[in-house]
């Protein structure tokens, strides 16, 4: 739960002068804005307060309020239902995007709120896919009402158009566990069949018994042979056809063969079978690779990821008109007006006004750019004050954003692949056993014809690769799911293995060392007549109205006091009169007795003035996390190297390297620049690790061995990372490098295992010491042995 | 032990019914999501009246 001075609603700290409380489950708890206020109470008033119970632990910021709600009546209008619903006469279909949840009670907490709607008949959420798919009687509400809900809640709520609706991930996630079924079930079958036929080897059977044990263990391989294991065959067929032969070979020949074996012997009358082998074979792999999707389908999905950047709508102006429309509909040409803290939906110029624009998200920049006309600005990046017309140039993927998705895209193609190594020795290994047994069975049938049969068998089933081919992903799952519990969520199966091998670890400064929210690091009153405390009250209270970042500095200073006749100042600062005295706030030149000065260094000043003079100057500065210098510190000690790569400016960069001791940094980094960087580490041998969280690491991320994001990170940021780090610290990447060690070391143990049991019972096995009953035993024990072994990492701390 | 060929082949069609069961339990979507039934059974306590929620 939060502590006394975190907000009970979204876990950031509470302001020094906030008291505002909310009675939830009995108690006041103290929240950190109105807002938090209002969504807290929206939940318990609609009787939800379980939802707080039943959360994982709150995300930092995550679930904030809705700032502008006015936003969704547009959706309310009959052509925007046309454009995001499928229609069934009265009834309309819609799927919707919710950004901002992670848990389960995030998703019953959407279903109850939604419930409560009228006209709702169904709603069903993903809490992988951060998808609803809601149906509604269209005559009772339109959709913007369904997303003004959401929006209330605290979430991103986008609706997704028709087309994009239906995930290629949903029909692989069912056919994968319709796979998984009809080999867990063929397995099970065949190993009943399997014992009898193996008994009756003992104690005597009918030999039309045997036939027919047989004939049924076929009929229930068959489908496990050609259904479940189908994506073993066709990836072998791609990797033969691409010249690039991967495990799928080595594996698809031992099913293959030992299916094709078994049937001529079941036709032929031959001495032995393999069903069970082969369905317990197919069975395992079938199991690590569902492990392996699910994990996978954990991460962002990227086209959501890229569009949730965008605004909904835009508002175009074709000549006095005003229309909003869906971004989707924009082309280049034409005329959109942006408002006050809204996102550009495009890339383009400024046509008319001017205002300053925060890209720190693309760039990593962070300060906010002056824009005016002509200028150009790219489509994600944030208006903060002003309101401009702008010429629409490039849209969709064409734009600065599109490029950097597709940029990633391919960084990840042409990141370096670990080749699994125990599923390689394991296939290899099974076409041994084959080749294997058939010696055996031929020795023996020279040497002792009637002990072939029974000797054969125990080597097939004393040598069964299950330990082999369960080792690793056993222990991915084990470490996979203990990791959650420690909010690190491993999206890429392959991260844990490249994490141990980890040498060199980059770092992005902006939003990932330090907060990327400016704070006040530094107040001076020049008027004895004020505290620093009431200089700040003031401007806090001055700033109440602005969307600039800076503003957000102030906020946490507010000390009850109210302006009056604000007006915002765009590019300069704000004014208003408190108590009858009318004050300014702004920059040097904007308050009259300071000079204009060239901003320069990290920091940025801000002055307080009332009539002629100057009161107050404060710094504000993007300040570090608190535990940045710790983690650092103890990453250097367990032997990584680090960098620093940033977009942003010389100054602040040297400032943060200097202050955290990191002796390489890089500053005003491109995208491109900085995976330039990243292929530079990885051609001298360094294994990488990346850790960022700007639209502008994206590529970054998907170019590195293993990248790490942040949760507040840019959603395209995190569909580009292995891992993601919930909260609000960077000292789970210690325990996540910890963790990926000791996986590692449980694989090895497990693998090691595996091979010394296999290399020492296929001896005597085939020395003919070994009956099939007690080959049996030995094989599961050795499984057995390595799944306990791997649940050892569910105690990591 | 001639009772086994009548009993296997009727194993086999219960078998065959479990499968086309499942089949149609993934298709009507009810494995698609794996995290919050869990917890929905245990936040669901009827304090409101079950009319909150039509089918």
């Amino acid at each position: 739960m939060a502590r006394a001075d975190t907000c009970f609603h979204c876990a950031l700290p509470v302001p020094a002068n906030c008291d505002i409380r909310v009675e939830i489950g009995g108690k006041q708890r103290p929240v950190c804005c109105p807002g938090c206020k209002a969504v807290a109470t929206l939940i318990r008033d609609a009787g939800l307060e379980r939802y707080y119970d039943s959360r994982d632990r709150p995300d930092p910021g995550a679930v904030r309020p809705a700032e502008d709600a006015g936003e969704w009546q547009v959706f309310d209008r009959e052509d925007m239902l046309a454009a995001f619903a499928c229609r069934d006469g009265a009834a309309a279909e819609a799927t919707i995007y919710v950004g901002g949840m992670y848990c389960a009670a995030c998703s019953w907490l959407i279903d109850a709120s939604l419930a409560r709607l009228p006209g709702i008949r169904n709603a069903e959420i993903n809490p992988v896919t951060h998808r609803l798919l809601v149906s509604w009687d269209a005559s009772s509400m339109g959709l913007g009402r369904i997303l003004a809900t959401l929006a209330d809640l605290g979430y991103k709520p986008q609706p997704l158009a028709p087309d994009s609706t239906e995930r290629p991930e949903r029909a692989e996630q069912r056919t994968a566990l319709k796979r998984l079924l009809v080999a867990s079930l063929g397995m099970m079958q065949a190993m009943m069949f399997a014992v009898a036929l193996y008994s009756g080897e003992f104690q005597g059977i009918d030999a039309d018994m045997e036939r027919f044990l047989r004939l049924v263990s076929f009929l229930v391989t068959t489908p496990v042979v050609f259904y479940s294991a189908r994506p073993f065959f066709a990836g072998a067929v791609r990797g033969l056809r691409a010249r690039r032969p991967g495990m799928d070979v080595p594996v698809s020949v031992a099913i293959g063969s030992a299916y094709v074996a078994s049937v001529y012997a079941t036709y032929t009358n031959g001495p032995a079978v393999w069903y069970d082998s082969v369905t317990m074979f197919v069975f395992f792999l079938t199991v690590a690779r569902y492990l392996e999707m699910r994990a996978r389908h954990r991460s962002v999905d990227r086209s959501s990821a890229l569009a949730s950047l965008l605004p909904n709508t835009a508002t175009r102006l074709d000549g006095d008109r005003r229309t909003q429309v869906p971004v989707a509909q924009l082309a280049a040409g034409d005329i959109v007006l942006i408002r006050a803290g809204e996102s550009f939906p495009a890339d383009g110029s400024i046509a008319a006004g001017r205002t300053s624009v925060d890209e720190s998200m693309l760039t990593g920049e962070s300060r906010p750019q002056e824009k005016s006309g002509g200028d150009s600005v790219v489509a994600g990046s944030v208006n903060l004050d002003g309101i401009v017309e702008m010429h629409v140039e490039m849209t969709g993927t064409d734009t600065t954003l599109g490029t950097i998705g597709r940029l990633s895209e391919r960084a990840r193609y042409a990141r370096p692949a670990f080749v699994q190594l125990a599923d390689r020795i394991a296939s290899y290994v099974v076409v041994a056993i084959l080749v294997l047994a058939a010696a055996v069975a031929v020795s023996w049938y020279l040497i002792d014809p009637d002990r072939a049969f029974v000797v054969t068998l125990s080597v097939l089933v004393v040598t069964c690769p299950c330990a082999l081919a369960l080792a690793t992903p056993a222990a991915f799952a084990a470490a996979g799911s203990r990791l959650s519990d420690l909010h690190l969520l491993v999206t890429n199966g392959n991260a844990i293995e490249a994490l141990s091998r980890a040498t060199h670890i980059v770092f992005d400064k902006t939003g990932t060392l330090t907060r990327g929210m400016p704070e006040v690091v530094e107040t001076v009153a020049h008027d004895p007549g004020f505290t620093e405390q009431e200089c700040l009250g003031i401007a806090a209270a001055l700033e109440v109205a602005s969307t600039h970042p800076i503003a957000r500095a102030f906020a946490r200073h507010e000390s009850g006091l109210t302006a009056d006749a604000l007006e915002i100042r765009v590019g300069s600062g704000v004014e208003g009169t408190i108590d009858g005295r009318r004050w300014k706030l702004g920059k040097a030149g904007f308050v009259p007795g300071t000079a204009p000065m060239p901003p320069h260094d990290a920091t940025t000043q801000v002055f307080l003035g009332a009539g002629e003079r100057v009161v107050a100057a404060f710094t504000i500065a993007d300040t570090m996390r608190e535990d940045a210098t710790n983690t650092l510190k103890n990453l250097e000690k367990m032997g990584y190297s680090l960098s620093l790569v940033s977009g942003d400016s010389e100054v602040p960069v040297a400032r943060t390297a200097a202050t955290l001791g990191i002796g390489d940094a890089r500053a005003g980094c491109t995208p491109d620049d900085k995976l330039a960087r990243i292929d530079e580490l990885q051609q001298q041998g360094e294994i990488v690790v990346m850790v960022g969280d700007g639209i502008n690491d994206a590529p970054v991320l998907a170019g590195a061995d293993v990248s790490i994001a942040p949760s507040h990170a840019a959603s395209l940021a995190q569909s580009s990372a292995d891992v993601l780090m919930l909260g609000d610290s960077l000292q789970p990447i210690v325990t996540l490098m910890q963790a990926a060690r000791r996986t590692m070391r449980i694989v090895r143990q497990n693998l090691a295992w595996a091979i010394v049991y296999n290399v020492s019972a296929v001896p005597l096995a085939a020395a003919g010491f070994v009956p099939p009953w007690l080959a049996a035993i030995g094989m599961s024990t050795s499984s057995l042995v390595v799944v306990l072994n791997a649940l050892r990492l569910s105690r990591i701390r | 032990m001639n009772i086994l060929y009548l009993l296997i082949p009727l194993a086999l069609l219960l078998l065959a019914g479990a499968v086309w069961a499942f089949f149609w339990a993934v298709g009507s979507g009810q494995f698609d999501d794996l995290d919050t039934p869990a917890v929905r059974v245990i936040m669901d306590d009827d304090e409101r009246p079950p009319e909150d929620r039509k089918e």
